[in-house]
């Protein structure tokens, strides 16, 4: 059994974190939520996350922050930012500062695809 | 004791020859006694009756010796006369016995019976003698005195004065019954000293003391005093007391008597006061006053203002001589022969004017009336001469003659104003006066008529020239006209005057005056300009004046105000007048003016609406007030105001802020964007990504129907969360009418605070509340005080943007405060307020942000201030700054929209239609 990829999934909002895992695990992946960016940093699925869907506007640490917080720690990971604030200019600056995409919510199926696709 | 007689004849004389011895010179000694003498047995017989015994009788011995029987004892005294003597018998002593006998003539007289016994050695008696004298006389005279005491007493009794005598001592002893009846004393209260009790206490100690001066002089003296009389009033009397001496001088009585004088003293007193009263007028009198005995020949009486006039003592004035050295010398012959002339009778009353030089050689004059008092027979007596000092009169003519000439010169000198025109002479010569009517130095004038011409005003010119074409007509000038000064002052003239002709009728002399009515032309000027200021004033503003008298319902309008109503201005105005114009649903308000006024308030404003008769719609202002009361009457005076323009402009403004509000909403809306985007993008974000689930779950094999179902589920819980949102916005930013609701404000908060939820997070603001319970609703626009909430809200929140060194904490509280308004606030730890953006932080277009309009607060404060609250905000102890509104709690049912004048006056409601 090829082991599954995680992906770790980080946003403050409920609904996100019921919806997302269950159709990024239709599309084969495993999923681990997580309601806060302290939450992510101390749990132990940063090494195995190959992936981080991560939320912008949060309460505590916001999504920018715990990218600089993994940058610092020397961790990779490639980040696809998610968030429901922002206008045009929005996702060009996310993907300047080194995330692979940003996903304005409410986003389709598809553009996740696409966002994924480009990590994997 | 009969003696015994010396004689003896010889030695053989018997004890009987002795006996007859001894019995004729007894009989002898009886004889000669003149007293009628009686002798009688022991037994009571007569024995012996002497001559005058017998003379007196006018019997015979034989007779008397039967006397019991004989009548010659009176019948009253008869028993005691007998008894008397059988007592003394007894008593072997004498006795004293007064009683009447009768005499020869019939009459009977009192005796006095002195009966004497003979005894022998032994004791035993041998004869009675019975001596009678005679004491008819004094007898008689003891009755007299006694009836005549009676009398007295009677006398002293009823004579109307008070009689009373008193001990040399002073202590009286005796009051006649007058006396004592008057003053309610009895005689043993009285006698002594007692009587002093009745005497009033102001006069007891000069009482006193007079009776004891009195005393000591031993004469005849009296005093006065008041006594009291039984009913206790007091009355004036005479206290008289006389001494009476006996032969040594001494004094051995007082006797005295008080008599009424209380009528004659009231009359004394009246007359004092009258004769004083006389005195008074006399004395006082403000003219001089002399009276002259023809009979003496001199002034008898002057009074003091005829002293004071004359400067002379009273003395010097009981001189004829003194009047007529007084009287000014050319006057003296003249004056002494007319009141010569007086004197003998010529006339009964004369009248002069006399001019008197007095001492230090001032002039007076007086008016003096002289009046001749004739005696009984007819021939001239007395002359009573009244003297008036005319002097400050005839001064005062002087003085006024003086004043007359003055104003003579006066006249001559405005002469010199007058203008004398010879029209057909090339020069008139102008006094100094007439130059400087024109503003010239004396003598600069060249008198020619071009150079006046240059001297009038231009523009009066022509008026000029109509007045002297007019004149030519009619022979009047009369005329205003302006001159210019050299000094470039314009001055009014006005000149009058007649204009005369020669004998061709051609213009020849004018002649009048000219005087300067500069300050009253410009005081009518400016009457004018002030009158057409109102005028225009009035027509400007729109406001038009009333005045109304209630009682007679006079109403006077002024000119705007019948423009104002489009009224005719000659239309007489009345009640129903107005009426007819006022807008039928603000006919109320006309009646209840009405009302007000005729329970007397005193101040009225009422904003209400005409209907025209072309249907347009008048806004009007009205301010009465009630004016000082004249005569009792109530009258209003009061502005009236079109207001409709400004009405329209403040419905313009409250739409275009309404418009405002909207758009400031929307650009709060722009700061929604976030929290918007967040509140609709999540659930929708949700239900996208479900559906895709579902999607695939029922698309693998075989389909995962629970994880569809569940997706499903999350599905429609994301829908109604947005759609939650959308209502709660829509309700929110809505364009909806102003509705005036019960709201509680604590449920509104929590409503916003929700609303705003994300955009508080994404702002790391962590909010706490303190929500009153049972804070009371409030009457108002509940959108608009969300409104206010939610900009309260974001704006703490931003000030707390920039903190990164501290907690941003919000506190949001609502309370009931002390003035019984409902509080809301919200406090943050943010930058904090500035003392010099305080005063304008609620202004329209102030914002210390770098985004956003600034019209957030200045739309908060209208929305407040139009639910009659307040709004504010303080900087706090710690960090940051706390914006709070209050807005006043529901009152109970009341749904108008009353909008009261802030100062506190009963009438002074402005109402308007809500």
């Amino acid at each position: 059994m090829i082991p599954r990829a995680l992906i770790s999934v980080v946003d403050d909002d409920e609904s996100v974190r019921e919806s997302l895992p269950d159709l990024l695990r239709e599309f084969g992946f495993e999923v681990e939520a997580f309601a806060g960016g302290e939450d992510f940093l101390a749990s132990d699925s940063i090494g195995r996350t190959r992936c981080l869907i991560l939320d912008v506007a949060m309460p505590g640490m916001t999504g920018p922050a715990v990218q600089t917080e993994l940058k610092r720690r020397g961790h990779k990971i490639p980040i696809i930012f998610i968030t429901a604030h922002g206008d045009a200019t929005t996702r060009p600056r996310m993907i300047e500062s080194g995330a692979v995409d940003c996903l304005l919510k409410p986003f389709s199926e598809k553009a996740l695809l696409e966002a994924l696709d480009t990590v994997f | 004791m009969v003696g015994r007689p010396v004689s003896t004849i010889n030695g053989r004389d018997t004890a009987a020859d002795e006996r007859q011895n001894l019995e004729s010179t007894f009989r002898q000694i009886v004889e000669s006694i003149p007293v009628p003498v009686a002798v009688t047995t022991p037994t009571g017989e007569v024995e012996n009756l002497n001559q005058a015994t017998l003379k007196y009788f006018g019997r015979t011995l034989e007779e008397l010796k039967g006397w019991k029987s004989s009548d010659v004892v009176h019948p009253d005294d008869l028993e005691r006369t007998i008894s008397a003597q059988l007592e003394a018998h007894m008593a072997g002593c004498s006795y004293n016995v007064e009683s009447r006998h009768r005499g020869a003539d019939g009459v009977y007289r009192w005796f006095n019976v002195l009966g004497l016994p003979l005894r022998d050695e032994q004791g035993n008696i041998l004869r009675w003698f019975h001596l009678q004298v005679d004491i008819d006389d004094r007898k008689r005279a003891e009755e007299k005195l006694k009836a005549s005491e009676v009398d007295l007493g009677h006398i002293i009794n009823t004579i109307p004065a008070f009689a009373w005598s008193a001990d040399p001592d002073g202590t009286t002893d005796f009051f006649n019954q007058h006396y004592l009846d008057y003053v309610g004393l009895s005689a043993e209260q009285a006698k002594d000293w007692g009587w002093t009790m009745a005497v009033h206490p102001d006069d007891r100690d000069s009482l006193a003391q007079r009776w004891r001066g009195i005393m000591a002089s031993g004469q005849t003296g009296e005093t006065e005093a008041r006594l009291r009389r039984v009913d206790g009033s007091y009355r004036w009397f005479l206290f008289r007391a006389s001494p009476l001496h006996d032969e040594t001088g001494a004094i051995v009585k007082w006797y005295g008597t008080n008599t009424d004088i209380d009528d004659l003293k009231q009359g004394e007193t009246f007359i004092r006061d009258s004769e004083q009263r006389f005195r008074t007028i006399f004395d006082e009198a403000g003219t001089g006053i002399t009276l002259l005995d023809l009979a003496v020949g001199e002034p008898i009486q002057n009074n003091r203002a005829l002293q004071k006039m004359l400067d002379c003592t009273e003395e010097e004035l009981g001189r004829y001589e003194t009047f007529n050295r007084l009287t000014f010398e050319g006057d003296r012959e003249s004056d002494a022969h007319t009141f010569r002339d007086l004197c003998e009778g010529k006339c009964d009353t004369m009248r002069m004017e006399k001019h008197f030089v007095l001492r230090d050689g001032r002039s007076i004059w007086a008016n003096v009336i002289f009046t001749l008092l004739r005696d009984a027979a007819g021939d001239p007596r007395y002359v009573i001469a009244i003297h008036e000092d005319i002097t400050e009169r005839k001064l005062t003519v002087e003085k006024l003659q003086a004043k007359q000439d003055l104003l003579d010169l006066a006249q001559k000198a405005a002469r010199a104003m007058a203008f004398d025109w010879y029209i057909q002479e090339p020069v008139n010569t102008w006094s100094p006066e007439q130059e400087a009517l024109y503003g010239l130095a004396p003598g600069t004038f060249d008198g020619k008529f071009e150079s006046w011409k240059g001297l009038i005003h231009p523009k009066d010119w022509p008026l000029v020239v109509k007045t002297l074409q007019h004149a030519h007509k009619t022979g009047e000038i009369s005329i205003e006209f302006r001159v210019n000064w050299p000094d470039g002052s314009t001055h009014w003239l006005a000149a009058n005057g007649q204009m005369f002709f020669d004998e061709q009728r051609a213009p020849y002399r004018m002649v009048g005056f000219t005087s300067d009515v500069t300050s009253r032309k410009r005081a009518e000027e400016e009457l004018r300009r002030s009158e057409a200021f109102l005028a225009e004033g009035q027509h400007l503003s729109r406001i038009g004046n009333f005045s109304w008298s209630t009682a007679s319902d006079e109403i006077m309008w002024s000119e705007q105000l019948y423009r104002i109503f489009e009224f005719d201005p000659d239309l007489t105005i009345t009640l129903e007048l107005i009426g007819s114009r006022v807008h039928p649903d603000d006919a109320s308000m006309l009646f209840d003016m009405v009302e007000r006024a005729r329970t007397g308030a005193t101040d009225f404003e009422y904003e209400h609406r005409l209907l025209m008769p072309d249907n347009s719609i008048k806004h009007l202002h009205l301010i009465a007030h009630r004016a000082p009361d004249r005569d009792g009457q109530v009258e209003y005076i009061g502005a009236v105001q079109d207001v409709t323009e400004r009405r329209r402009s403040e419905e313009a403004l409250s739409k275009a802020r309404s418009e405002l509000a909207h758009v400031a909403r929307a650009s709060t809306l722009g700061a929604l964007t976030a929290s918007i985007a967040h509140e609709v993008n999540q659930p929708l974000s949700g239900i996208i990504t479900n559906a895709s689930t579902c999607l695939r779950m029922l698309g693998a094999d075989p389909p995962n129907v629970d994880g569809a179902l569940e997706t499903a589920r999350r599905t429609i819980r994301d829908g109604k969360r947005a759609s939650d949102v959308i209502t709660r916005l829509r309700a929110l930013f809505g364009k909806k009418d102003i509705t005036t609701e019960s709201i509680d404000l604590n449920e509104a908060t929590l409503e916003v605070l929700a609303l705003s939820r994300s955009e508080l997070q994404r702002g790391q603001v962590v909010v706490q509340t303190q929500l009153a319970n049972d804070l009371p609703p409030v009457i108002g626009d509940r959108v608009q005080l969300q409104q206010v909430i939610l900009n309260l809200v974001l704006n703490a929140s931003d000030a707390m943007s920039t903190v990164n060194d501290g907690p941003r904490q919000m506190f949001v509280k609502t309370e009931l405060s002390e003035d019984v308004n409902v509080r809301f606030s919200v406090s943050d730890t943010g930058v904090g307020l500035r003392p010099e953006t305080m005063d304008h932080l609620f202004d329209a277009f102030f914002t210390t942000k770098s985004t956003g309009m600034g019209i957030g607060l200045s739309i908060s404060r209208s929305i407040i201030e139009g639910h009659q609250g307040q709004i504010g905000a303080t900087p706090n102890d710690g960090p940051g700054a706390t914006f709070y509104f209050s807005v006043p709690r529901s009152p109970a049912g009341n749904r108008a929209v009353l909008v009261t004048d802030a100062v506190s006056n009963d009438d002074k409601h402005v109402w308007r239609k809500a």
